[in-house]
């Protein structure tokens, strides 16, 4: 043993601290929380992952990974997503809600353009599963099973895959390139398609659940359904998805000089711009105001850009032909009354307040129904697609998504939706009964400690200006540049999952935080931890929280 | 005469030579601000401190918190020993050592204030750190004469009655070359005026302010969020006084009145009957009003 210097009597390299760590009755944890996009979207998608992998790494690359774990298709969505994650953003709070949409397509746009190629996640399976439709929800389902090693066929009724996106978006909004090629990188997983083979028609129900360990149904809502006036059967009256089909498949579609549009959703909108794009005056006729229309608000502002004319408080009465041809629709004012069922100002008309408006072309988009044909499933008001809570229909085996279960709804939620039918069916092969784990809770604005966080200006998408919009179909936001979009990654909060500010570590007054053995990460010290808290009040994205000591 | 690039001045240390283990209360600004002051001044420091809270909780033996050389001395004459230490360093010509002089509000502006003056005028090359917690919260939070209007105490607990000593200002006008303030909630700006005033030769003065949990009656949690309030009320300039002049002002990004601050704090309590503020609120505010004026914030 050394010998002590005079007057010591213990030595103090020897000495054990104090462990102040018994004075806590609280203690801080790294928890990872789900931040409000993902929660906000339908497909759950790792928003928050691939933003910072943008922000801090610039990659592209493994972005596109992390997206794809959960939508197949990001480069579509990009285009066509109303992003709900935009409005769900705790950014919004603060100054502007992150360009996730944007970021999301340019993303996808790189994947496309590298050719990325989708990772398997269980090699190979003996289970069979057949899927009906290649719309969203089909190809959705099928991706996912296909990752996790199924071998999966897809029966579609048309020509080629896609279902609505391909027949229902127009391509000034979505190319049929990125829509086609975003398919192929699915397909490569191994999945069969087979075109123009509808289920119940050439090919019986009960052969594919004869044959398959699991059928899934995302077969849509194709059938578009006019709202029964008189003098619809004229030449020129088309329903709004018959009309986007045709123009679609490239058919040529004469529209003569006035077109009408009966409706205001997505549908309504995407046919009157496709009609403004084949030359002609279109008006929206529209028995609500602006704000009960069901389509996306952008889409509305941007056919208001495009001089589309919108008459609200109209409602069609009846179709005026002349030798078979219509020629004009004759409306009837409105006005609104109390709510109805469906919580939208309920229309009353006006008696004597008919008008004609000149048409060469009527365009019914006022509802889409399921085709049944041969289909015999059980359905809710006769309208749509019944399912449990796993997404199982009526059917033993046969599971169902998208349009034909929400009723209209999104591509994003078709997508969702074919994911949870994947898991289903997978827990279904599998016999599993137990629940998924539920994602962690939710952080909001409050949660969060914006002090740390500078106020800066949001990306924006530039348009290509009118007149060059309606002179085709090119599509109407051209790429973006990857270093904006990288720089609009790093106005992500991170809300929920330590982004190293390091100001746990830098606050603790008792030296309690330490680096991790990767530099990266901070972990407590609980010998030492009083559990005061400041690191938890101090963290800007509310990962570290206090819980009670046991 | 500033030697170092200002990269280096404005990069933070954390080099833990104020360690775990320490008595302290859980969210105490005190610790916080020595720990950073120790880190910033580096290995090649000696800490002299003054009796009072911090000296208490980081030195009981066998386990002293200080990973530096350290000296205790008396409540009222750190600042002499502190200059005696600097006088032995020079006659033994050794060195050059970082010498830091530390003490609480009581010790420097009251008890030490002597000797504090005295080490100013004789032009020691010692950097004096004030760690503000607005009391002696060391014997039981009696009044300093750092204590605000309107702070209670247990010696004032009606609401102390006059106005905040203003040291800083009392330093400077001795005429040395470097005095500054600081709160613990921007430790990039304290560590920078540490290191900056250990590049000047002569005495220093730096004024932390250090939130009390205990004494001022708010949660441990809160001590960097009061910190930012003091700041942003007026309350607590942040500012230097190099050669006499004053420079680097921090100013206020977004102004908040005054009653953030105390609402936050128990020993504020008092000013607001049923939550509704009583007069010596406003005269509270007027105390900030006049020093965002004299001090353009």
């Amino acid at each position: 043993m050394n010998k002590l210097p005079l007057g010591l009597a213990v030595d103090l390299r020897n000495v054990v601290p104090y462990k102040t760590g018994s004075w806590r009755t609280m203690k801080p944890l790294n928890i990872m929380q789900t931040p409000p996009c993902s929660h906000s979207c339908p497909i759950n998608n790792d928003i928050r992952g691939f933003l910072r992998l943008l922000a801090d790494k610039q990659d592209f690359d493994e972005a596109w990974h992390v997206l794809t774990r959960s939508n197949p298709l990001p480069a579509t969505c990009g285009r066509v997503c109303p992003h709900p994650c935009e409005g769900g953003c705790n950014r919004r709070d603060f100054d502007y809600p992150l360009a996730i949409n944007s970021a999301e397509r340019a993303v996808g746009d790189y994947g496309l353009e590298k050719h990325l190629e989708h990772k398997k996640l269980i090699p190979k399976r003996k289970e069979k599963v057949a899927v009906i439709g290649s719309g969203p929800a089909g190809l959705s389902c099928a991706f996912h099973l296909a990752k996790r090693g199924f071998q999966v066929k897809i029966f579609e009724a048309k020509g080629e895959p896609g279902g609505m996106m391909r027949y229902g978006i127009p391509s000034y909004r979505l190319p049929q390139e990125v829509l086609t090629r975003e398919i192929e990188a699915i397909l490569r997983l191994g999945i069969d398609l087979e075109c123009n083979a509808k289920v119940g028609v050439n090919i019986p129900m009960d052969q594919l659940t004869q044959f398959y360990d699991a059928v899934f149904m995302g077969v849509g809502a194709q059938l578009g359904v006019p709202i029964g006036v008189p003098g619809e059967e004229a030449r020129g009256v088309y329903t709004g998805v018959d009309f986007l089909k045709l123009v679609n498949s490239g058919k040529s579609v004469e529209v003569g000089r006035d077109v009408v549009v009966v409706g205001g959703g997505n549908t309504a909108m995407d046919s009157a711009r496709v009609a403004k794009r084949l030359g002609a005056n279109v008006c929206v006729v529209y028995r609500r105001t602006r704000v009960e229309m069901p389509a996306i608000t952008a889409e509305i502002d941007e056919a208001m850009e495009e001089r589309i004319m919108f008459r609200y408080h109209t409602n069609p009465v009846k179709i005026i032909a002349d030798e078979g041809r219509v020629v004009g629709l004759l409306c009837v004012q409105m006005e609104l009354k109390e709510p109805d069922a469906s919580g939208r100002a309920r229309p009353v008309p006006i008696p004597g307040s008919e008008a004609v408006i000149p048409a060469d072309t009527v365009i019914m988009a006022t509802g889409q129904a399921v085709d049944y044909d041969g289909l015999e499933v059980q359905r809710i008001d006769n309208k749509w697609i019944s399912t449990n809570e796993v997404q199982m229909t009526s059917i033993d085996k046969v599971f169902a998504g998208g349009d034909a279960v929400l009723g209209l709804e999104t591509v994003s939620a078709a997508i969702g939706q074919g994911m949870r039918a994947a898991e289903a069916i997978e827990d279904y092969v599998e016999g599993q009964v137990e629940s998924r784990l539920s994602p962690p809770p939710v952080i909001y604005s409050k949660d969060l400690n914006t002090y740390y966080y500078k106020k800066s200006n949001r990306f924006q998408r530039e348009a290509l200006p009118v007149h060059i919009r309606l002179k085709g179909f090119s599509e109407i936001y051209p790429a973006f540049d990857r270093s904006e979009i990288t720089r609009e990654a790093e106005r992500c909060f991170s809300c929920g999952l330590c982004f190293n500010c390091a100001n746990c570590y830098m606050y603790c007054p008792d030296n309690a935080v330490k680096k991790g053995k990767s530099g990266t990460t901070y972990e407590f010290d609980l010998d030492f931890c009083k559990g005061c808290g400041l690191c938890a009040k101090e963290c800007p994205c509310h990962y570290i929280q206090m819980t009670l000591e046991k | 005469m500033i030697t170092a690039s200002s990269e280096d001045l404005y990069k933070v240390e954390k080099k833990d030579l104020f360690a775990s283990g320490h008595r302290a209360c859980g969210g105490c600004g005190q610790a916080l601000a020595a720990r950073l002051v120790a880190d910033a001044a580096g290995e090649n420091t000696i800490a002299c401190v003054a009796t009072g809270c911090l000296e208490i909780f980081s030195s009981p033996y066998p386990d002293p918190s200080w990973r530096i050389p350290f000296l205790h001395s008396l409540f009222e004459n750190i600042s002499a020993v502190a200059s005696g230490v600097e006088a032995a360093y020079k006659a033994l010509k050794k060195g050059p050592v970082n010498i830091i002089a530390q003490g609480g509000d009581g010790g420097t502006a009251d008890i030490g204030f002597q000797s504090i003056s005295g080490m100013f005028e004789r032009g020691h090359n010692v950097l004096y750190v004030c760690y503000d917690n607005e009391a002696y919260m060391n014997t039981g939070v009696q009044r300093s004469s750092f204590t605000p209007f309107g702070a209670k105490t247990t010696t004032t607990p009606m609401g102390n009655t006059t106005r905040k000593k203003n040291l800083p200002l009392i330093a400077a006008d001795h005429g040395i070359p470097y005095v500054a303030t600081a709160t613990v909630d921007d430790f990039r700006d304290l560590q920078r005026k540490v290191k900056t005033a250990l590049l000047i030769n002569g005495p220093k003065y730096l004024h932390i302010l250090a939130p009390c949990p205990l004494g001022w009656g708010h949660t441990g949690d809160l001590t960097v969020a009061i910190c930012r309030l003091a700041k942003a009320t007026g309350l607590f300039p942040v500012y230097e006084i190099i050669n006499g002049k004053v420079a680097n002002v921090l100013k206020i990004q977004e102004k908040k009145p005054v009653e953030d601050y105390l609402r936050l704090q128990g020993r504020y309590r008092h000013l607001f009957k049923k939550g509704v503020p009583v007069k010596e609120v406003a005269e509270i505010q007027e105390i900030a009003n006049q020093n965002i004026e004299r001090f353009n914030l």
